[in-house]
């Protein structure tokens, strides 16, 4: 054991030494952190990034005089938040050239006989002309008119069913209005843990750990390559050493570079753009994983690589690849088997964990995540044994 | 200190008359080539072994087989009396090993260095620090102990090379060609050190090609080639193996090929070996020989530029066994 930690902490000292380790580790990410952060508040600012503000729509409508449920749909447009509407009241003829010069975004229609013809069940037809060229406004009052008749058709019905239960006539207006304007009682809302919880600048800085943790860890392991290069692996192993130890020490200062890294980036990246990834414990417990599965995959790049630049170039590709799936640069949204696998890539693991995380999950709602990256680290470090040792070929 | 952190200098084997190193009948393939074809030898202690052979004669991969580093298809290896293979981890203690390759930390200093591969090999405390400060003096390094390595010139990386394998004093220390591309001055301090290593006690196995290096140090020597050892001594011994066999050295333009065939039918001529433009023939008495080969030589269009005299050394000695120079 005291071998295992001499070799450890003399190959973390020379790493500290080594300015590449400083510069991939806390430089780079560090650097890429504080740019993000300009970035994303510069965008906020301008309006670049973040909500857009929709603009005003005006609406040309036909509707019946006195006719109640066409003026209660009026009101509901004109009563939207986040959406200046204009609506002007005037004859089909009018509304539909309005419509067509472009004057008015949308021309409404509601006939002759509407309220009636809700109430007895008939199924009246409201009808719009949409202008050219108008956007995604127009797209939202389109959905609200839709939302709108069908909270009527829901009064029509409620109010049909108050008058069979008895209900007194003098009440039916109300059951109706009750039925018809309701808040709805159960929200379905359909989303992905990691997508729901985490912001689009936490699944950045998420995806970037994850990136930059791949080049971090290859500092601990890939040194068996270039040591098998410089000579000095020949003299470690004519030394009084157990041979795994020599191998354990790497992976060893892989495993602190990694977590001592990845911890520095999260951080940063939580106090310059503001991310909130959670409880430091379930994060801790992400970090010690995914760590774990870049240091396995690092020995099966140990063993690919014929040379140390080989080993590097090997590292990059593998690291890039990753990253991009696990969304280190943009979120990647595919369907189908190809979404399943996609899930087994361990950046991806982890930026789900820490969409967990950040939407309140403890270590217990960790179950999937952990189980891929630990399932990836025992796979790879069990691929690394089975595969021939190309550098010692040499 | 345990016994997993036992250095070689306090065991009591090593104070025993018996070989610090015993090899018999060591054996090792890669696919089809033998490499190490049933080598033999024996060190005590105090006493310097020289592997002496061409490049892939077999030293190394014999080294590497005493060493612990690849195990032998067949043989028996012992240092101290004890197996020695890949999986024996406490006899290695007993040896240090000084690869053809610089085996140092770059980024490290001298002192660092030494004190990394001496911890590992169980050291620590004043008996470290004073054996740290002892091995730079023998290596004229101890004024630039404290600089990184890899500012050092190649000559003085080549000493800490050494110096590195020397820092648990080991019974055996083993030398792998380690002057092998070293300026004469750093070249001749590292004969130095080694020297003085015999006068420790320490059992030394020193592979070269230079045969000027294997009669400086060696007491004893074994001419390596194809895998097996061709002959073995001393130095005079050696010499002796081939009688009063001269060589002789021509030097020349034009059909070098050709003369060498003429030169092999006279029958004071032993044997001829040609390199580039250089012909070295084997005789029995050179003196009254040279007439009749340079005679022969120019009558087969040889132009001579310079015809040598040389009495018996291990290069004649390593002709005449193996019909070929040192240097192919």
């Amino acid at each position: 054991m005291r071998a295992l930690w001499i070799m450890t902490f003399s190959d973390l000292r020379l790493n500290l030494r080594n300015r590449s380790v400083l510069l991939f580790a806390l430089v780079i990410p560090a650097s890429l952190m504080t740019v993000l952060s300009i970035t994303y508040n510069t965008g906020e600012a301008t309006g670049l990034t973040g909500s857009q503000s929709l603009s005003p729509v005006s609406v040309a409508a036909a509707v019946p005089e006195g006719d109640r449920l066409g003026t209660t749909l009026l009101t509901a447009l004109t009563h939207l938040n986040d959406l200046d509407i204009d609506v002007e009241l005037t004859s089909a003829d009018r509304a539909r050239a309005l419509a067509g010069s472009g004057e008015a975004d949308l021309a409404l229609f509601v006939p002759e006989g509407f309220t009636d013809a809700v109430r007895a069940g008939r199924g009246p037809t409201v009808s719009t002309v949409r202008a050219d060229g108008t956007g995604a406004e127009v797209e939202l009052l389109l959905s609200v008119i839709g939302g709108t008749l069908e909270q009527f058709h829901d009064g029509a019905l409620a109010a049909r069913a108050a008058t069979a239960g008895g209900v007194p006539a003098a009440e039916l207006d109300q059951v109706a209005l009750q039925a018809a304007l309701r808040e709805p009682s159960v929200a379905f809302l359909e989303g992905r843990t990691s997508s729901e919880q985490l912001s689009a600048t936490g699944a950045l800085v998420a995806g970037q750990a994850g990136l930059f943790l791949f080049f971090t860890v290859g500092f601990g392991v890939l040194a068996l390559v270039s040591e098998r290069e410089t000579g000095t692996w020949t003299r470690l192993c004519s030394l009084p050493l157990r041979p795994w130890t020599i191998v354990a020490s790497k992976a060893l200062v892989s495993y602190v570079l990694g977590v001592a890294s990845t911890g520095v980036l999260l951080t940063v990246g939580i106090l310059l753009l503001d991310v909130d990834f959670g409880a430091p414990l379930p994060i801790a417990l992400l970090v010690l994983c995914a760590v774990a599965a870049g240091t396995s995959l690092m020995f099966v790049v140990a063993r690919l690589a014929r040379t140390a630049e080989q080993a590097n170039l090997f590292q990059t590709a593998l690291a890039m690849i990753l990253g991009l799936a696990g969304g280190a640069f943009f979120p990647l949204s595919v369907s189908g088997p190809l979404d399943a696998i996609l899930d087994l890539n361990p950046v991806a693991a982890f930026s789900r964990g820490l969409g967990i995380t950040s939407g309140g999950g403890g270590p217990t709602d960790l179950g999937a995540p952990v189980a891929i990256l630990l399932g990836s680290a025992a796979v790879t470090a069990a691929l690394s044994l089975l595969l021939p040792d190309r550098g010692r070929a040499t | 200190m345990s016994d997993g952190q036992r250095s070689g200098e306090d065991d009591p084997a090593r104070a025993s008359e018996g070989a610090v190193l015993l090899v018999e009948g060591l054996v090792r393939r890669f696919g089809d080539l033998t490499a190490v074809d049933g080598v033999g030898l024996r060190i005590e202690a105090g006493q310097t072994y020289g592997l002496l052979g061409p490049n892939g004669a077999g030293k190394t991969t014999t080294i590497s087989m005493i060493a612990g580093l690849l195990p032998a298809d067949a043989g028996t290896i012992s240092v101290l009396g004890r197996p020695m293979g890949p999986r024996e981890v406490e006899v290695k203690h007993h040896i240090g090993l000084v690869p053809q390759d610089l085996a140092i930390y770059p980024e490290l200093t001298a002192r660092e260095n030494l004190a990394f591969f001496g911890r590992l090999q169980g050291m620590r405390g004043r008996q470290l620090i004073e054996r740290i400060d002892e091995v730079l003096d023998l290596i004229a390094l101890s004024d630039r102990a404290d600089d990184a390595t890899k500012d050092y010139s190649g000559g003085m990386k080549r000493r800490l090379n050494i110096a590195v394998g020397l820092i648990h004093r080991p019974a055996l220390l083993i030398l792998d060609e380690p002057t092998v591309g070293v300026d004469p001055q750093s070249r001749n301090a590292i004969l130095r050190s080694v020297e003085a290593l015999s006068g420790e006690g320490m059992a030394v196995l020193y592979t070269t090609h230079y045969m000027e290096e294997a009669a400086r140090l060696c007491d004893r020597i074994g001419i390596i080639d194809s895998g097996r050892i061709r002959a073995e001594g001393t130095r005079s011994e050696l010499i002796t193996l081939i009688g009063g066999v001269d060589t002789i050295r021509l030097t020349g333009a034009g059909p070098v090929e050709e003369s060498a065939e003429a030169l092999r039918l006279l029958e004071a001529v032993d044997k001829v070996g040609v390199e580039g433009r250089c012909l070295t023939l084997t005789v029995h008495d050179a003196p009254t020989t040279v007439a009749q080969v340079v005679t022969t030589a120019a009558r087969t269009g040889l132009a001579l530029d310079e015809v040598e005299i040389v009495r018996p050394d291990l290069e004649s000695v390593f002709l005449h066994l193996t019909g070929k120079a040192l240097r192919d």
